[in-house]
């Protein structure tokens, strides 16, 4: 497995070394998979995936510090998941009345053909959730990535991070139903 | 469930068997490997140009028929005045809304199509006119009568937009901090959102947020308005204390004193101790930017009414919040849910005003998390 780091493959990605993009895109695809699962519909996430990436090639060259490559992905999944709702909505004449229309929902009840009622149901749970919440815990518990993973892949901290899966996780056996235990005063 | 739940962390410790269970339910919806498939003539160059022409290989010709004909049409349809050379570069489309909004002193009529403002052009419009700016990348902005805006820049990663005076309805799709409005009071930074932005022939304004959240900033005073919430701008002073609209009337009349009472005074003191009896756990908004603006005791009891309201999350102390350590701030911050706090630090570092502390507080805030004690 190429063991370059990400700052390396960026700059070749920069430099015209498509081999190298092909890397960083094995390397991000879950985040951005993750990212795009918590705001739109299951059936379309796989071709936005493709679609972010395409965006994000030419686009490279503009990115001045390689650096920031994982937020800056990141923000390109986002901004194409809103994207996507927008373009998806019937044309109207913009006015603030339609500007508190929420323009990027859950994409709750939209079931995968094969899945299982009680996955669906999770995922639903899941996004349900705040959106801070809803990423960062499927980036987790679907995706399979760890917190210190999470956070060097979207630029998050890992303060961050680790307060969005603990306090999305506690939101979520509320919802799911789990009796915990009632926080005390030595945990959040 | 403790915040320093190793197997919700990273997988260690001892495995959590209601996360285990997700994680097998789940799986099912994880990322199906496929390779990417980019286009073949896919090239690290700014798409528009290349794609149109990958796309339309005749374009050229077309567009040098039509450069002869122009050319051989023009003697006929101008004046007799010496030609001005036609605006080129970076341009933002215009639909005419309403009455007949002008670019420079060129009116756009109603049926006109494909109208452009090119950098260095202004649009304004009239009591009775109204009009729309659009960009592929960016997004929406819808300009109301009796306003005046400028197009300052239009590079890739790079919009902005000057906001002289009136109203403007964005709703931008832009990644975050890629969209920038200056108004003569503040700068608003976009960070994915709708929001309407009005400036007052005294240069001061208001900003509400609709969806997503809003930075906004002068001289090192920055305010973050979420969705729900609005603020003010003076000039010369810059943003005021953000608040939800929802707030009591009561609590936003005190608001609005102290932030025009001078720093220590008694009319100060005697508002904030409204805003803090008004406040509820939402108006943790307010208290966290009332933080950095108050100072001494008065630092003091917001940090004591906004910790009750708002318990402080892991990683920060009520010394740190004191002192106002930024690190700490950031956590407490993000503990809101109103947006990732990084988001605009990551604006901050690429294109934003501040300088170079900006590298020595990173390195702090990562010593810090890496020293937070663990309950």
């Amino acid at each position: 497995m190429n063991s370059r780091p990400d700052d390396a493959l960026v700059r070749a990605a920069q430099q015209g070394d498509r081999s190298a993009f092909g890397l960083l895109y094995s390397r991000y695809s879950r985040m951005v998979h993750g990212i795009l699962l918590s705001r739109v519909p299951y059936s379309e996430v796989d071709d936005l995936v493709q679609d972010v990436f395409v965006q994000a090639l030419p686009r490279l060259t503009s990115l001045r510090e390689v650096s920031k490559f994982p937020g800056w992905l990141a923000s390109i999944a986002r901004n194409r998941a809103t994207d996507f709702h927008r373009r998806s909505k019937p044309h109207h004449e913009f006015s603030e009345e339609s500007a508190n229309e929420e323009i990027d929902p859950p994409p709750s009840s939209n079931p995968a053909a094969h899945s299982s009622l009680e996955a669906q149901a999770a995922l639903d749970a899941i996004l349900s959730l705040p959106e801070t919440y809803r990423e960062t815990l499927i980036l987790r518990l679907v995706e399979g990535m760890s917190g210190p993973e999470i956070a060097e892949r979207t630029g998050l901290t890992h303060g961050s991070v680790r307060v969005n899966l603990h306090r999305g996780m506690n939101q979520l056996r509320e919802i799911l139903g789990d009796k915990a235990a009632p926080l005390t005063g030595g945990e959040l | 469930m403790p915040i320093d739940n190793d197997y919700l962390w990273d997988g260690t410790g001892a495995p959590d068997p209601e996360i285990q269970r997700l994680e097998s339910l789940l799986g099912e919806f994880r990322l199906a490997e496929r390779p990417l498939a980019l286009p073949a003539e896919a090239a690290l160059v700014p798409a528009k140009p290349g794609g149109l022409l990958v796309q339309f290989p005749w374009l050229p010709r077309l567009a040098a028929a039509a450069v002869i004909l122009l050319a051989a049409a023009i003697p006929f349809f101008l004046p007799a005045t010496r030609l001005t050379p036609a605006p080129t570069g970076p341009s933002w489309d215009v639909a005419n809304l309403e009455g007949t909004p002008q670019i420079g002193s060129e009116s756009i009529s109603a049926h006109q199509s494909a109208a452009k403002l090119y950098v260095g052009q202004t649009l304004t419009t009239n009591s009775s006119s109204r009009a729309s700016l659009s960009e592929d990348d960016l997004g929406e902005i819808q300009i109301d009568p009796n306003s005046s805006v400028r197009l300052l820049q239009s590079g890739p990663n790079h919009k902005r937009l000057q906001l002289e005076v009136g109203t403007i309805h964005a709703a931008i799709w832009a990644p975050p901090g890629e969209f920038v409005v200056d108004t003569p009071s503040a700068v608003a930074v976009d960070l994915g959102c709708a929001y309407t932005l009005r400036v007052a022939p005294d240069g001061s304004g208001t900003i509400r947020t609709t969806l997503g959240w809003v930075g906004f900033h002068l001289n090192g005073r920055d305010s973050f308005i979420p969705a729900g919430a609005m603020c003010s701008t003076r000039r010369q002073i810059g943003p005021g204390t953000p608040y939800f609209e929802d707030a009591s009337e009561s609590f936003r009349d005190a608001l609005r004193t102290f932030d025009q009472s001078e720093p220590g005074s008694d009319a100060a003191s005697a508002a904030l101790a409204r805003v803090l009896s008004e406040a509820r756990a939402k108006d943790g908004l307010t208290l966290w930017h009332l933080l950095s603006r108050a100072s001494g005791d008065e630092r003091k009891r917001v940090y004591k009414r906004f910790a009750i309201l708002v318990p402080p999350p892991q990683g920060v102390t009520r010394d740190g919040i004191l002192a106002l350590n930024p690190p700490m701030l950031d956590l407490y911050w993000n503990a809101l849910d109103l947006g990732d706090i990084s988001i605009w630090r990551y604006w901050e570092q690429s294109s934003g005003p501040h300088p170079s502390p900006r590298p020595e507080q990173l390195q702090k805030k990562a010593l810090l998390l890496k020293k937070s004690p663990r309950p």
